[in-house]
């Protein structure tokens, strides 16, 4: 099996998919000619021509907007938003449009848009955001947020032929930074949860990012031996329910990690269903390390004070664990 | 760091009395920071019935004084919190390790956990100035998370009898389990040892010392001691009832122990050659019951702390003292006098479903009591007009085991009739 | 191809707005012009017996109609093949029922019957039948034009001979999705026509507060033609959008399509639009569309009254098959949301227009069947042509 890094497993995905379903499209700034911001796309116009890799003009809701109408008939897609910040300028398009068409006419809309997301380099507040609770709070838009390569790989692949909308969300820290085994051709990984590390003492829920961060705070070394499971959530629209409370009901602790804003983030909705639908296997309360409600500020030691540190993840897990 | 050099001791607000809900300091005796020994008195209460004095439940050093004088407080409110170990040079009784500080005397004045912890101010650390962070919640003392509710009752396992080894001695999830895997293990166990509070567990392979300790007693009790046991079945109906009753109008126990400790007590003063040793030659019989209570320490087996006067003690403060002990007992908070002197033992191992037992007599004593399990049976009962009828009664099978050399099977049986009589006649 | 109507943004007079510079379209038929007649007579027909129901309390919600305005929506949607696809908005029932919407379906969508086309999951004419090639339209004006634009792209793409329509008001021009799709359509020389029905109010906000320059001005601007053309003569509105398919089909990208006519009713049944010049009102009474094609009609013989009430008959039993139908099952109401399978693309609709049936590939299909898709539902490899 290959190893690749986490934007090389994305290329692969886009690639194979263009290359075996005609339908299939990528659409963006700056991805055909200059293979994309990233260079997720790069070498791809090449291959594959401009018709189907196409440079659009600065206008978010204008590539959300085409890209549901090109997808009601017959195409598939795949949009990236240069940052995931700028997924607010198409906004509308894909709350309005593309998550509400199915449910009012039975008209399937097939689109996939990528969203680089995150922080943790100075990006600033208009380049590190994590907006999935944003879409996952949109009825009728699928949210996914790999952390690894493989499951980048796979999700992406399985998002490009589902037959909704679905924002994926990929962490722009992740790009190089992380390596993995990736399996050679086709896959599609399923919309559900993946337990990156088993345990027995407490749970560690976290997606994207943070799930490096999160296994990186709870080595035995540095949580006093004990036993923590991280959870990697994956898919946030569809969410693992079933995961999640068979993890609680093993470690009756849970810490929930989240890079982003910690009101009505992906993690409250977990804690609110860990408390309606497992409260008899709480052993201590839920608790929850997020970035607070602050824009990403620019300067290093202020960003490094708001995201969730390895430190902050280990300090409220050993808190807990001594509960 | 083992959790019980640090962890205080709660100074509460007794109930003195069936009826009396609330007290309020008169006086203090002592200050934040005082040298106190065990029933070292430290404050006056005014109740509506006596003023009286509240002495310390442990030696140490006083590290909060939480009511003061002139308040009202509920029966069970925590007055004054009691630390182990020589007092703090500083006013250093602050929650939380003070980062940098190697006193050991200053460690026994923190409180661990309970109380939200305060971080080291290190500017590194600006995470949590940048970041809320919330703080662990205070335990409540009789507080049980959802998880240990719901094993204990799925179990069968009375959470009161179990080890907590969660923050501030709370019962966690792994502690109900492993109460539960305990269950068919043991036969009661008695010790008389002196408190080790710094026993450490063995590696597995090898029994702990404690357990090699509890058992290096039981083997010699059994071979001094001519130990014989004798049963009787108790109609329990009215001590049933007689806790239905507690439970809705006072801090009374869930368990009929104590209304046996003191059924128990009444029959002593009847048969006291029941309550007497015998160290060799040397046979001692005794006006006071100093009644041991066999408390289960989980994995570290059994401790014995003894209740001093306990044929003094009604059943409310007979109540009170078996949950203050095995509280204590479980936090490794004994003082070493605590389990010494005993007199005479009872034991009630019966929440976990057995009938009836041999319990082994906790040497020197010469006798002792095993409740078990009450439990529902058809039983044949004569009514007012004399005829017998079959009526479901809770019963339970008292058991004593004694030593020949020093009594004999009528007098057990007659102890054991008195006991019987007292609480099938039970009331309140 | 018509002439622009340069002049100063405002009101348009309706004077100002040329009749005779598009004769009767030498592309229609006796038979199309009669069929564009009954159209907009349904179209009235349907909307005025809803208005009743909603007076009756049978309509939840708002009562949005197209009053007046017929021509456009029945003009332009005669234009498009049975594989063109078209986005159409709240004042263009007309359009629907051109593409075959059945009006039963149609009265009981305003009623939030289970039976409506929407099965009550959207209310008035927030609906578009899939199956009939019509993407239902959303609130936000005029998202619907980047839809449309996306679907000429994939026209583009796939090489196919097809065009793709919306509509959209005078009022969401200023909007930035309105710059948004004219610019990517004109960068990207798409096969769309983008019809603006110009009916002088958004709500109570006439044009000269809406906007400084027109339109149909600005359309130059993005790279293409912008046509004015008079709202109220049906025939004229078709001629225009088929020579702007036509255009697109041969390859010369987008046109703006203004077609100029008055909202004769309030913005919604709730609205009396009192903010209306009442003499604007009357002279736009004398220009209604259907009068004007009623008088063709009968310069050549058709029996106007019997077809008015052969109209009139088929909306008295669409009301009463619509009234008949259940309210949708509460059970529903979550269901839906996500597609599950192979996602069905949009559908081939009706296209009575004898220019369509000269061409064997555009046969007219029974309005009521669900269109067989034309569009790609499998994956197909790169090799493979659609």
């Amino acid at each position: 099996m290959p190893t690749m890094t986490y934007l090389e497993a994305i290329s692969d995905a886009l690639r194979q998919e263009l290359r075996a379903d005609e339908r299939v499209l990528v659409m963006g700034e700056d991805v055909g000619a200059f293979g994309g911001a990233f260079k997720v796309t790069d070498g791809f116009v090449e291959e594959f021509g401009e018709g189907r890799v196409m440079d659009t003009p600065l206008a978010e809701a204008a590539i959300v907007g085409t890209a549901v109408g090109a997808a009601v008939v017959g195409m598939r897609p795949v949009c990236e938003m240069q940052f995931a910040d700028f997924v607010a300028c198409g906004f509308d398009q894909l709350v309005n449009v593309a998550g509400k068409t199915h449910y009012r006419s039975g008209l399937a809309v097939p689109i996939v848009v990528r969203l680089p997301s995150g922080g943790g380099f100075s990006g600033g507040p208009f380049h590190s955001q994590n907006p999935e609770a944003w879409f996952m709070h949109a009825p009728g838009i699928k949210v996914l947020a790999p952390s690894t390569p493989e499951d980048a790989k796979g999700l992406l692949t399985a998002a490009i032929r589902d037959p909704n909308p679905v924002v994926f969300l990929e962490h722009k820290h992740l790009y190089r930074r992380i390596k993995g085994e990736v399996p050679v051709g086709t896959y599609e990984t399923p919309m559900t949860a993946r337990l990156a590390r088993e345990g027995e003492d407490l749970t560690v829920i976290a997606y994207g990012a943070m799930v490096h961060a999160a296994l990186e705070a709870t080595t035995p070394e540095q949580v006093d031996g004990a036993s923590v499971e991280v959870l990697d959530l994956r898919s946030l629209v569809p969410l693992d329910t079933e995961a999640i409370l068979a993890t609680v009901a093993k470690t009756s602790k849970i810490v929930i990690v989240d890079e982003a804003n910690e009101t009505c983030a992906a993690g409250a909705q977990v804690a609110a269903l860990i408390a309606e639908h497992a409260f008899e296997q709480l052993d201590g309360p839920i608790r929850r390390v997020a970035t607070p409600d602050v824009p990403i500020p620019f300067s290093p030691p202020l960003e490094q004070a708001v995201l969730p540190s390895v430190e902050r993840i280990r300090d409220a897990c050993r808190d807990l664990l001594a509960y | 760091m083992p959790a019980e050099t640090s962890s205080p001791t709660d100074v509460t607000m007794p109930q003195l009395g069936v009826s009396v809900v609330e007290g309020t300091v008169v006086s203090w005796s002592v200050a934040v920071g005082d040298v106190v020994e065990a029933d070292q008195p430290l404050c006056e209460i005014d109740t509506d019935k006596i003023v009286t004095d509240i002495p310390s439940p442990a030696a140490g050093v006083v590290a909060e004084i939480l009511v003061p004088v002139g308040s009202t407080v509920e029966v069970g409110a925590v007055l004054a919190r009691i630390g182990l170990g020589a007092p703090a040079g500083q006013a250093g009784l602050r929650a939380g390790p003070v980062a940098g500080e190697d006193d050991s005397a200053g460690g026994a004045a923190d409180i661990v956990s309970p109380a939200p912890p305060a971080r080291s101010a290190s500017a590194a650390d600006a995470s949590d100035s940048a970041a809320v962070s919330p703080s662990m919640p205070v335990v409540q003392a009789a507080y049980h998370s959802p998880v240990v509710q719901r094993l204990a009752a799925e179990l069968g396992v009375d959470v009161a009898h179990v080890v907590g080894t969660g923050a501030g001695g709370r019962v966690r999830k792994q502690d109900v389990l492993a109460a539960a895997a305990r269950v068919d293990d043991e036969r009661p166990l008695h010790i008389e040892s002196p408190y080790r509070p710094d026993d450490e567990s063995e590696p597995t392979g090898q029994l702990s010392r404690i357990r090699r300790a509890i058992g290096a007693h039981m083997k010699r009790s059994l071979d001094t001691a001519a130990t014989c046991t004798t049963w009787m079945e108790a109609d329990m109906s009215r001590v049933e009832q007689a806790r239905r009753d507690a439970k809705a109008s006072s801090l009374l126990g869930v368990t009929a122990l104590p209304i046996v400790a003191r059924a128990a007590m009444d029959a002593l003063g009847e048969h006291p050659a029941l309550n007497a040793t015998l160290e060799g030659e040397r046979y001692t019989r005794h006006d006071a019951v100093h009644l041991g209570v066999a408390v289960s320490l989980g994995e570290d087996g059994l401790i014995v702390p003894v209740i001093r006067d306990a044929h003094a003690m009604s059943v409310e403060q007979l109540g009170l003292a078996i949950r203050d002990l095995a509280r204590r007992a479980r936090a490794r908070q004994l003082a070493p006098d605590e389990v010494r002197g005993g007199t005479f033992t009872i034991t009630n191992p019966g929440q976990f479903g057995s009938l009836m037992a041999t319990p082994v007599i906790n040497q020197p004593q010469v006798a002792i009591l095993d409740l078990e399990a009450i439990v529902k049976r058809p039983i044949v009962v004569t009514d007012d007009a004399g005829n017998d009828v079959i009526e479901i009664r809770p019963q339970t099978i008292l058991g004593l085991s004694w030593d020949h050399r020093a009594l004999d099977g009528a007098q057990a049986a007659q102890f054991l009739g008195a006991v019987r009589r007292r609480l099938e006649r039970w009331d309140g | 191809m018509a002439t622009q109507t340069a002049g100063p943004a405002g009101a348009r007079d309706p004077a100002a707005v040329s009749e005779t510079s598009l004769g009767p379209s030498a592309h229609l038929t006796a038979a199309d012009r009669v069929e564009l007649l009954r159209a907009m007579l349904l179209m009235r027909a349907i909307e005025a017996r809803a208005l009743t129901l909603y007076r009756q309390g049978r309509v939840p919600g708002s009562f949005y109609d197209g009053f007046g305005q017929e021509a456009v929506s029945v003009g332009a949607a005669f234009a498009m093949s049975p594989q063109d696809r078209l986005c159409i908005l709240h004042r263009d029932l007309g359009a629907h029922l051109v593409r075959g919407v059945a009006p039963p379906r149609i009265l009981a969508q305003y009623m939030g019957r289970a039976s409506g086309v929407t099965g009550g999951r959207d209310g008035n004419v927030h609906f578009g039948d899939p199956a009939l090639g019509c993407v239902p339209m959303v609130s936000m004006l005029p998202d619907m034009m980047c839809v449309a634009a996306g679907m000429a792209m994939a026209f583009k793409l796939r090489g196919e001979p097809r065009v793709a329509l919306t509509f959209f008001g005078d009022g969401s021009t200023s909007r930035g999705d309105f710059h948004e799709a004219m610019n990517w359509a004109g960068v990207q020389r798409l096969p769309v026509v983008f019809v603006l029905e110009n009916n002088q109010y958004a709500y109570s906000t006439p044009l000269s507060k809406q906007f400084a320059v027109d339109p149909v001005e600005r359309a130059r601007m993005y790279g293409f033609p912008g046509v004015t053309v008079d709202g109220n003569d049906v025939e004229a509105v078709f001629e225009t959008v088929r020579a702007a398919r036509s255009r697109a089909l041969a390859g010369e990208g987008p046109t703006l399509v203004e077609a100029v006519t008055m909202r004769m009713h309030g913005h919604a049944a709730h609205d009396d639009m009192r903010y209306v010049p009442p003499e604007l009102l009357a002279e736009w009474a004398e220009r209604d569309p259907i009068e004007r094609q009623e008088r063709r009609a009968a310069s050549l013989g058709v029996d106007v009254e019997a077809l008015r009430a052969e109209v009139e008959a088929e909306v008295d039993a669409a009301a009463a098959e619509a009234l008949a139908g259940q309210m949708p099952d509460p059970a529903n109401a979550a269901h839906g949301v996500f597609a599950v399978g192979a996602p069905q693309p949009l559908g081939d609709g009706r296209a009575p227009w004898s220019g369509f049936a000269a061409e064997p590939a555009t046969a007219v299909r029974d309005p009521l069947s669900a269109g067989a898709g034309t569009d790609g539902g499998e994956q197909r490899p790169a090799e493979a042509t659609v």
